[in-house]
């Protein structure tokens, strides 16, 4: 038992506890909760979670500045719960460093989705040698080759294409932001420049999308990045 | 014409009197000719003729003035004794006496008289110049504008080198300052000439100061400048009176909104309230084993709802933004057909048998807008299509670059048309075409489309096609005009 995950989540709604507590559970995680950024930010170093779940609003403590503390000491992937209309303040937790986010009122199939990438991700971080190759669909990426295939076929990509599909690919199931993956596939100089990323990642999906207007493998998050789905 | 009023206020004292004595000089003069020839009698009355006039035109003393001058000049050179102030003879005396009688009560009489008039013109003209002021005064609404015109009026008036007028509300100072560009070399000292408050009924309005270093304020002007300033202060109050006023309706009329707002949302929260509630007790309760697919049913039900609710929730906050002029766009450079798709796969997935085709080509310029609610453009459109038209029916998506500058869009579906006169109604808040109760939503979807593409300096309208209903809008591709600079590689 004690080899399953443990999620420590943050919020100050006691119904929102009390139903993750009870679905996680059922799901065979151990839960323990906070219902104040400061309550949670003790129980995150004494208990070491895998993943922490964090709401935004917080009676005490910003949300973004519960990640940027967090972020000083330790890597726990972190996904934040905010409401919709504010896509400002999820960009500038994910900014901050929070791995992920889901929009209140959420789908339980979601936030599993999200723990699951968030378990591999922290579980492939204590690895030294991280997957090399990136299936989706018929997608296939060998990063450390630098060869796409779609199906058989090979697919050829200019060099700015492949390091964006080489970023968005190794960070599969988690949310980009804009700036994050200008600053690292351009220069931090460029992270304003949104409209790089929306010619780039059309000319990317033209080439590796079946139907590019319905993507299946990059997804737009709308006002806050992509986020690229790989095959589990 | 403030010009010669000036002249009878401040120059009517000296040249009257020269003016008096010359006339008798004249008169003397003329008179020394033919003295042997004339009766003192005849003498005496001719002397009151100057006497007449001096008290006609410049006044009651000029008139006693000349009636002396005239009183010695006729005993001096008329009456013998020539060239002497003694008289021998009786009935000379008398005349000298009826003579001065007269001539006082000739120039008293006419002399109140002209004075009269005078006064009865300064003020004619106070009266017309405060009329002029009240009548400019009364047009104006706004505070600004008021204490503007004042101002113009105190510049003009009376000749001031300068004039600032003050009003001060509990939030903000107004401050007008004439003329707007001062003489150059014109030292104005720090002190105003004159300082007049404009003394509200309840409370301080501000205050009038103004320079005039050339020539003191005479009292007369003092008195009109405060009587302008009173004209102000009503204009003032009348002003503020209107404007608490027509905030009070404002008030009055978001309240009456709020309230069929919040009669319409508590309806249609109860609505999947109640799917939810019943759904769930359902569950919960022991005496009915439901089988697998009645539990499903019910969840679906319960889902269904929730995201409804979700929605609901969505649009009254965007539409309560719209309200308070709180919407912020988040610009940046999009993909249409992005944002369309996003709205598209999600009405595929909430759609109970429509088809919906996106129709955007491929060579579509990126667009400058904030994609998170551009998406709740497409979205409400695409679920208000689906409401409206039949189950099976085609709803399209289309867009097209009309010009260099501007983009427009079109969702079409094949409702039934909506009356001629119904189609600018749609985009009110609460309006639907059909009856409430045969529809779900509140009715804001379309009218939190016009607040948001209308934020993005767009236009949004409706039409009736051949066959079906269409809403469309149109967008500025960027507002300020610059492509995006897209690297080559």
């Amino acid at each position: 038992m004690n080899n399953q995950p443990q999620i420590l989540v943050i919020d100050d709604e006691h119904q929102i506890l009390r139903a993750l507590r009870t679905i996680l559970t059922a799901r065979q995680f151990r839960v323990s909760t906070a219902s104040t950024g400061e309550e949670g930010l003790a129980l995150a170093a004494a208990n070491q979670p895998d993943v922490i779940i964090l709401d935004l609003s917080l009676p005490d403590l910003d949300g973004v500045n519960v990640c940027q503390r967090l972020r000083e000491w330790t890597h726990i992937p972190i996904i934040v719960l905010s409401v919709r209309d504010s896509e400002q303040d999820k960009v500038r937790a994910l900014d901050a460093g929070a791995d992920d986010y889901l929009t209140k009122p959420f789908g339980i199939d979601e936030l599993l989705a999200r723990l699951r990438v968030a378990l591999r991700h922290s579980a492939a971080q204590s690895q030294v040698d991280k997957k090399s190759i990136i299936t989706a669909g018929p997608l296939q990426i060998d990063l450390a080759q630098h060869l796409v295939h779609h199906g058989k076929e090979e697919v050829k990509l200019t060099a700015t294409e492949f390091k964006l599909l080489s970023y968005l690919a190794s960070n599969a199931g988690r949310v980009l932001t804009h700036r994050s993956i200008l600053s690292h596939v351009w220069d931090p100089a460029d992270a304003d420049h949104v409209e790089y990323l929306r010619v780039f990642v059309r000319q990317l999906r033209k080439k590796l999308e079946d139907d590019p207007e319905q993507p299946l493998i990059i997804l737009n998050e709308p006002g806050i990045g992509y986020r690229f789905i790989a095959d589990d | 014409m403030h010009k010669s009023w000036n002249l009878l206020v401040t120059e009517r004292r000296v040249p009257p009197f020269l003016l008096s004595i010359a006339t008798t000089a004249v008169l003397t003069f003329l008179l020394l000719f033919v003295r042997d020839n004339v009766e003192t009698a005849t003498v005496a009355l001719l002397y009151l003729f100057p006497v007449g006039i001096s008290a006609a035109i410049w006044g009651f003393w000029p008139g006693i003035i000349t009636a002396l001058i005239s009183f010695f000049s006729l005993n001096y050179f008329f009456l013998p004794p020539y060239g002497t102030l003694t008289v021998h003879q009786s009935q000379d005396i008398l005349a000298l006496v009826v003579f001065m009688v007269l001539a006082t009560s000739i120039s008293q009489l006419i002399g109140r008289m002209t004075d009269n008039l005078n006064t009865a013109h300064t003020r004619e003209n106070e009266t017309t110049r405060l009329y002029e002021l009240s009548l400019i005064l009364a047009n104006q609404h706004r505070e600004l504008d008021i204490i503007n015109s004042l101002a113009q009026h105190i510049l003009k008036t009376f000749q001031v080198d300068q004039v600032e007028i003050l009003a001060e509300t509990e939030s903000s100072n107004t401050l007008v300052r004439l003329p707007e560009n001062p003489l150059p070399g014109m030292n104005l000292p720090l002190q105003p000439t004159l300082l007049i408050s404009l003394q509200g009924a309840r409370a301080l309005l501000g205050e009038i100061r103004l320079w005039r270093i050339d020539k003191p304020i005479s009292p007369l002007e003092d008195r009109l400048l405060h009587t302008s300033a009173s004209q102000g202060v009503l204009a003032l109050e009348r002003a503020r009176l209107s404007a608490s006023e027509s905030r009070a309706r404002i008030l009055e009329e978001s309240d009456k909104m709020k309230s069929s707002l919040l009669s319409s949302v508590s309806h249609e929260l109860r609505t999947p309230l109640a799917t939810i509630k019943a759904s769930v007790t359902s569950l919960l309760s022991e005496d009915v084993p439901w089988d697998s697919e009645a539990r499903r049913e019910l969840l679906s039900a319960v889902d269904e709802e929730t995201d409804h609710l979700n929605q609901l929730v969505g649009n009254l906050l965007n539409m309560s933004r719209i309200e308070a002029g709180g919407l912020q766009l988040k610009c940046h450079w999009n993909v249409l057909t992005d944002i369309a798709a996003g709205a598209v796969k999600r009405a595929r997935l909430a759609s109970q048998g429509h088809r919906i085709e996106l129709d955007i080509p491929d060579e579509f310029p990126l667009i400058f807008v904030d994609d998170v609610l551009m998406e709740q453009v497409f979205n409400n459109l695409l679920s208000n299509s689906m409401k409206y038209s039949p189950i099976n029916s085609v709803i399209q998506v289309k867009a097209r670059q009309q010009d260099d500058q501007t983009i427009w869009v079109q969702v079409n579906n094949q409702g039934p048309a909506v009356s001629e006169g119904d189609l600018d109604k749609i985009f009110d808040k609460f309006h639907r075409v059909t009856a409430a109760d045969q529809i779900t939503g509140v009715g804001l979807g379309l009218s939190i489309c016009k607040g948001i593409v209308e934020a993005h300096h767009g236009q949004i309208w409706a039409e009736n096609l051949e066959q079906g209903f269409a809403i469309r809008f149109c967008l500025p591709i960027h507002t300020e005009g610059e492509a995006p600079r897209i690297p080559s590689q």
